[in-house]
């Protein structure tokens, strides 16, 4: 309710509440077993890989060179690697590394694309026409092949990293977001807002931009994931993360190299990335058929 | 003789929500070479009864519980897909609501027609053109070589009915069903159908399901009538019976929801007292003056690098005024620019205007911040209740709004303001913290006239607002407009594809045609003696309640 | 129609030129020379050096110079490979490549637009669940994992499929392309699902099951083409992700292509290589972008026909 702190609560409370959308979609998404096991797993991971430092059986950088690369046992859960580090620590700390880059980067990306989005949508006309064809041409740059080269020529830094993945992914939010706010401003509701003397303000904040929350969390739920990938896919050329940090592209790779004589070293940090990828799909998906009921068709 | 006999049909939907009986034991007879209309309201199982016999519901979650459909000595309801489906398009045809849609975008009318035909006949694609060819003339298509292969696209909504009812014919069928085949079209274009689908009825000898909402349009072509209302059949009749003696209450209902033009309109029989003083004052003042005002769009193609640009006039200078207290009719088919005048009138569009005065102030001089007040007094009534209403907005937001934002109501008065215009509209006061969709489309109306409502306004601009409602709703929200409009002392520009309606509601009506308005005038005598030919063409398209003697 | 294609094609060009210029600069703001070495060059074999690919001339001029260069087909010398020219290198490293990208592509194509049909066909049913949720997977498992789990499958553990190679035995083509290609099937068989449901679902599928028709006929003729639609979309951006999809997929599996060439270049910093290629991929990305519209454009008569206006 937008306007309750116009009167007190206790006056209201005596009529029957309704259901209002958000409402809606949550229970339809709490019946999703898929979606939310991909909660409850990403809950999880977060909860891991912020805490790692304390969760972590070992320092991270702890080598045992006389040990080396053991299968997992009772305490190496994961194994270690060649340099006889435990594997279960470094997956935890390179998860850190992972999810960092996909919740920045995809930050990133959201601010800019629906900024870019909802001032395009909005205005229409020239400003949207220039606005898009920016996007339009941006879009035909072979931007993985930027981001190497980004790389190549500025070094390899987190920070870079960051930019260079949020630069390439808030084209497609922006189109999105214009996309819903061109149908939205098309709806007879924005129409009235307009007839009844709202400010544009007041129409962005009230009627256009709560309806658009939809569909913009489910893009930026299904963006994380193509983050991470692509921060694994870089770190995996060895483009990314630089030793001695990891993540579990760069683990991935080590993992690669051995994997006639220690399987263990792909097989684990593989498995954390595609769950971790598998959990927020599924999320994404359950949220875009909660916010949508129509999209699953049934 | 009965060419379909459907006895005790039954179609459930088993849904997550649970099951919903959409065909109840409905029993029915269509004899050959004669109409029959299936009238109902929107979910009444009318279109899911018809689409049931020929296996065309979605199953699941639809299945057929139970009946018989004797056609032609086999049961539809027994034959398997494969059966069926020598059946369907063959000797059982039919035609659907929106012509748009309903033809297949990619592919050429030639190609879908030839298709349609060699599907069932053994034929080269050369006596199947010919086929198509003979069809298309019969429907009234012109220059045919060259419409054989354009696509749906190209065709306006009347010609691709044609198109539709062309293909329907193309393998001799001994039954078509008509699904509302004429509620997407103009009043112009679907007399013009009417007349096809009747004269075609009676070359082919064919029997014929008509399904509808509108008795108007099946009183003046079915033989028989049945009646549906929530799955059930409450009354079947032959068409004079059941005009002349409606048995079942409902059917009363529905035919005297019809804004029927031959009664006069109560309104002036109400305010007879008052009315000559009014009348009087209204003479002298309007509230809204409007001279040559235009509206053009213009349509740019863009390309990447060019944009070409065209010109259309939506609006071409029109002038009219608007009385204090009136209501006013403004009437047009799709395309006429009824809705961009209604709009440009309070500058939701800017258009260009020698004189847009509204209430005496000259609107067009108006800065933005002096605009937002003055929309005030300027309110508007959409036509889709399901789009006008922000989702995420309880019916306490959308009324608590505009009473805070003109300072109407205060913290201490705005329950109490926000109940008054639940009372005035109709709405119980319970539902105040409940969402639009949680409300049935009349009630998503009544809480759109509440909001118009809130400012106190002293123009309402009703645009369509009840042509996306079933008439039964549609004569209570057109009454409710009568009775605030009296109340409040509104003045309002009614506009509406929808003759009768217009001739029930209105003081004055205009013609709009081709962004002009072609003829204006007091609603009786331009109902009795329009002088304007389209407004003529118009009248006479007006499909009426016709009861033979 | 052909106006169109002949201004989308015109349209290539700025879009063509940014990236030469931004690659260009960016290139020239790496730190440190080409010839940088561990040992420093005397600075008079560097100048020589430097005046031998005209480093020394002002950077307008050599951008000018290299379109020029560029417009003959000619990308200039290899930094590294003194001997061999960077129009060479790309000659060399492109036929695996392209092979690799069309087998995968082919691979995603048939087997994403096949269970895309099929789930689309029956929603919420085994024959929905069970591909889509196995194209989930091949979504999540990304090219780097799936191709060393492969090779330890088939390739170590099976021994059906030779681990490295490129054209030396029969089936050394196999596990490369399905490593490259087995994401895209995935993402190509979730769009055709979606494509399907929202034709199945239109008035002119309902106008054709009452005209009589086969299933298999209305699928093919009257469905297909638009549940299509999201795909073509796709087929633009799927082919620069083939691309650099194609780094790590000849890295793994030892193919002497065109992304481990530009790797390579990218970790010896062999600017004119780098310079080369990623102008060289850039123009090839545009080009299946532009492919990708038309077809577009040719299968929807209405877009068709605005465009020809």
């Amino acid at each position: 309710m937008f306007f309750k702190s116009a009167i007190s609560l206790q006056e209201l409370n005596q009529y029957e509440q309704g259901r209002s959308l958000s409402e809606d979609a949550f229970n339809r998404l709490k019946k999703n077993k898929f979606a939310l096991f991909g909660l409850i797993y990403l809950s999880v991971m977060i909860v891991l890989a912020v805490f790692a430092p304390l969760l972590a059986p070992y320092a991270y950088d702890a080598q045992d060179l006389s040990l080396g690369a053991t299968p997992p046992s009772l305490a190496h859960w994961m194994g270690t690697d060649i340099f006889g580090r435990d594997q279960l620590t470094r997956i935890l700390h390179g998860s850190r590394v992972s999810l960092m880059v996909g919740f920045v980067a995809t930050a990133v990306a959201l601010l800019i694309g629906v900024l870019w989005g909802t001032i395009a949508g909005y205005s229409g006309g020239k400003t949207d026409a220039i606005m898009m064809r920016i996007v339009d041409v941006l879009y035909a740059l072979p931007f993985t092949i930027f981001i190497i080269l980004l790389t190549v020529v500025f070094g390899r830094s987190i920070f870079l990293l960051f930019l260079a993945i949020g630069a390439v992914e808030w084209l497609t939010m922006a189109r999105i977001v214009r996309g819903q706010v061109m149908a939205l401003r098309q709806q007879e509701f924005i129409e009235a807002a307009v007839s009844m003397g709202l400010s544009r303000w007041q129409i962005m904040s009230r009627h256009l931009i709560p309806n658009i929350l939809g569909p913009i969390i489910v893009y930026t739920t299904l963006t994380i994931p193509s983050v991470i990938l692509l921060e694994s896919f870089l770190s995996f050329l060895g483009l990314g993360i630089q030793p001695p940090a990891s993540s579990w592209g760069s683990l991935i790779s080590y993992g690669v190299e051995t994997i006639e004589e220690y399987p263990w070293l792909l097989i684990f940090p593989s498995l954390f990335l595609s769950v971790t990828l598998f959990a927020l799909n599924f999320l994404g998906d359950g949220l875009r058929d909660a916010f949508d009921p129509r999209s699953s068709k049934d | 003789m009965s060419l379909l006999t459907v006895s005790n049909l039954t179609t459930r939907f088993y849904t997550r929500e649970g099951i919903t009986t959409a065909v109840d034991k409905v029993s029915f007879t269509v004899k050959q070479g004669e109409i029959l209309g299936i009238v109902g309201e929107s979910g009444s199982g009318k279109s899911v009864c018809c689409y049931s016999l020929m296996g065309l519901i979605p199953s699941p979650p639809g299945k057929i519980e139970s009946g018989s459909a004797l056609f032609q000595g086999q049961d539809l309801l027994k034959l398997s897909e494969r059966e069926l489906r020598k059946i369907r398009g063959n000797s059982v045809a039919m035609i659907f609501q929106d012509p748009m849609t309903s033809l297949t975008p990619h592919m050429t009318i030639g190609e879908q027609l030839i298709e349609a035909y060699r599907v069932h006949n053994k034929s080269t694609s050369q006596q199947a053109k010919l086929r198509a060819i003979k069809v298309l003339q019969e429907v009234g298509i012109t220059n045919i070589e060259q419409r054989m292969n354009a696509y749906p696209h190209e065709f306006s909504g009347g010609m691709r009915q044609r198109v539709m009812i062309a293909m329907a014919l193309i393998t001799e069928p001994k039954l078509l069903i008509a699904d509302e085949p004429t509620t997407a079209l103009d009043v112009t274009v679907q007399a013009q159908i009417l007349q096809l689908i009747k004269n075609l009825q009676i070359s082919h000898n064919l029997g014929v399901i008509f399904i509808t909402h509108d008795l108007a349009v099946i009183s003046q072509l079915a033989d028989d009538i049945v009646v549906m209302k929530n799955g059930e059949v409450v009354e079947a009749a032959t068409a004079n019976a059941l005009f002349r003696s409606p048995q079942h209450p409902y059917t009363q209902s529905l035919i005297a929801a019809i804004p029927d033009s031959a009664k006069p309109k109560n309104r002036h029989a109400i305010e007879v007292n008052a009315g000559d003083e009014i009348k009087a004052n209204a003479a002298a003042t309007p509230l809204v003056e409007v001279k040559g005002l235009s509206k053009s769009y213009s349509l740019t193609q863009n390309t990447w690098f060019f944009s070409k640009k065209r010109e259309f006039k939506a609006v071409d200078n029109v002038s009219f005024d608007i009385f204090k207290g009136e209501i006013l009719g403004l009437v047009g088919e799709s395309g006429s620019g009824k809705s961009t005048l209604g709009r440009s009138v309070i500058r939701l569009l800017d258009a260009d205007a020698n004189v847009l005065r509204i209430d005496n102030t000259d609107l067009q001089s108006l800065g933005a911040d002096d605009l937002r007040r003055a929309r005030k007094n300027l309110q508007m009534i959409f036509q889709d209740p399901f789009a006008s209403l922000n989702p995420r907005f309880t019916v306490f937001d959308t009324l608590a709004e505009p009473l805070l934002v003109h300072g109407i109501a205060n913290k201490n008065n705005l329950l109490q303001k926000i109940n008054e215009l639940l009372d005035d509209v109709g709405l119980e006061r319970k539902h105040i913290r409940k969402y639009p969709h949680e409300f049935s489309g009349g009630q998503r109306q009544r809480i759109a006239i509440a909001r118009a409502l809130a400012p106190q306004p002293k123009l309402i601009i009703a645009d369509e607002p009840v042509s996306a409602l079933d008439v039964t709703i549609q004569a209570q929200i057109l009454e409710l407009l009568l009775e605030l409009t009296q109340k409040h002392g509104l003045t309002m520009l009614f506009i509406s594809h929808d003759l009768s309606v217009v001739r029930y509601l209105c003081d004055r009506v205009m013609v709009m045609n081709k962004g002009q308005i072609v003829e204006q005038g007091e609603t009786e005598a331009l109902f009795s003696s329009p002088k304007n030919s389209y407004t003529q063409q118009l009248l006479s398209a007006i499909p009426t309640l016709k009861v033979s003697a | 129609m052909l106006k169109y294609f002949f201004i989308r094609l015109l349209s290539a060009i700025p879009v063509l030129f940014l990236v030469i210029l931004i690659t260009f600069i960016l290139v020239r703001l790496a730190p440190g020379g080409p010839f940088d070495q561990e040992r420093a060059a005397p600075p008079a074999v560097l100048a020589n050096l430097n005046k031998q690919y005209h480093l020394d001339d002002p950077v307008v001029v050599q951008f000018k110079d290299y379109l020029v260069n560029l417009l003959r087909g000619d990308f200039g010398p290899s930094f590294k490979y003194p001997t061999r020219t960077v129009t060479e290198i790309i000659l060399t490293g492109l036929p695996p490549t392209l092979e690799l990208g069309l087998y995968a592509l082919l691979f995603a194509m048939f087997v994403g637009i096949s269970t895309g049909v099929m789930a689309g066909l029956k929603p919420n049913s085994a024959q929905d669940y069970i591909p889509m949720t196995i194209a989930m997977i091949g979504i999540c498992l990304p090219s780097f994992v799936l191709g060393p789990l492969l090779i330890l499958g088939f390739g170590i553990g099976l021994e059906w499929f030779p681990v490295s190679g490129w054209g030396d035995s029969p089936g050394d083509k196999v596990l490369p392309a399905i490593t490259l290609g087995a994401a895209y099937a995935a993402y190509i068989a979730r769009l055709t699902r979606g494509g399907m449901l929202d034709v199945m679902s239109q008035d002119y599928i309902r106008t054709a099951r009452a005209k009589g028709l086969s299933p298999a006929r209305i699928v093919g003729l009257h469905a297909l083409r638009g549940a299509l639609a999201p795909v073509v979309a796709f087929a633009g951006p799927a082919a620069a992700g083939l691309l650099s999809g194609s780094f790590v997929v000849e890295t793994i599996y030892q193919i002497p292509g065109l992304g481990r060439f530009y790797l390579q270049a990218a970790f010896n910093r062999d600017y004119t290589m780098i310079l080369g290629t990623t102008i060289f991929f850039a123009t090839l990305i545009i080009l299946f972008n532009f492919i990708s519209d038309v077809i577009q454009a040719w299968i929807n008569p209405k877009l068709r026909q605005s465009l020809s206006k």
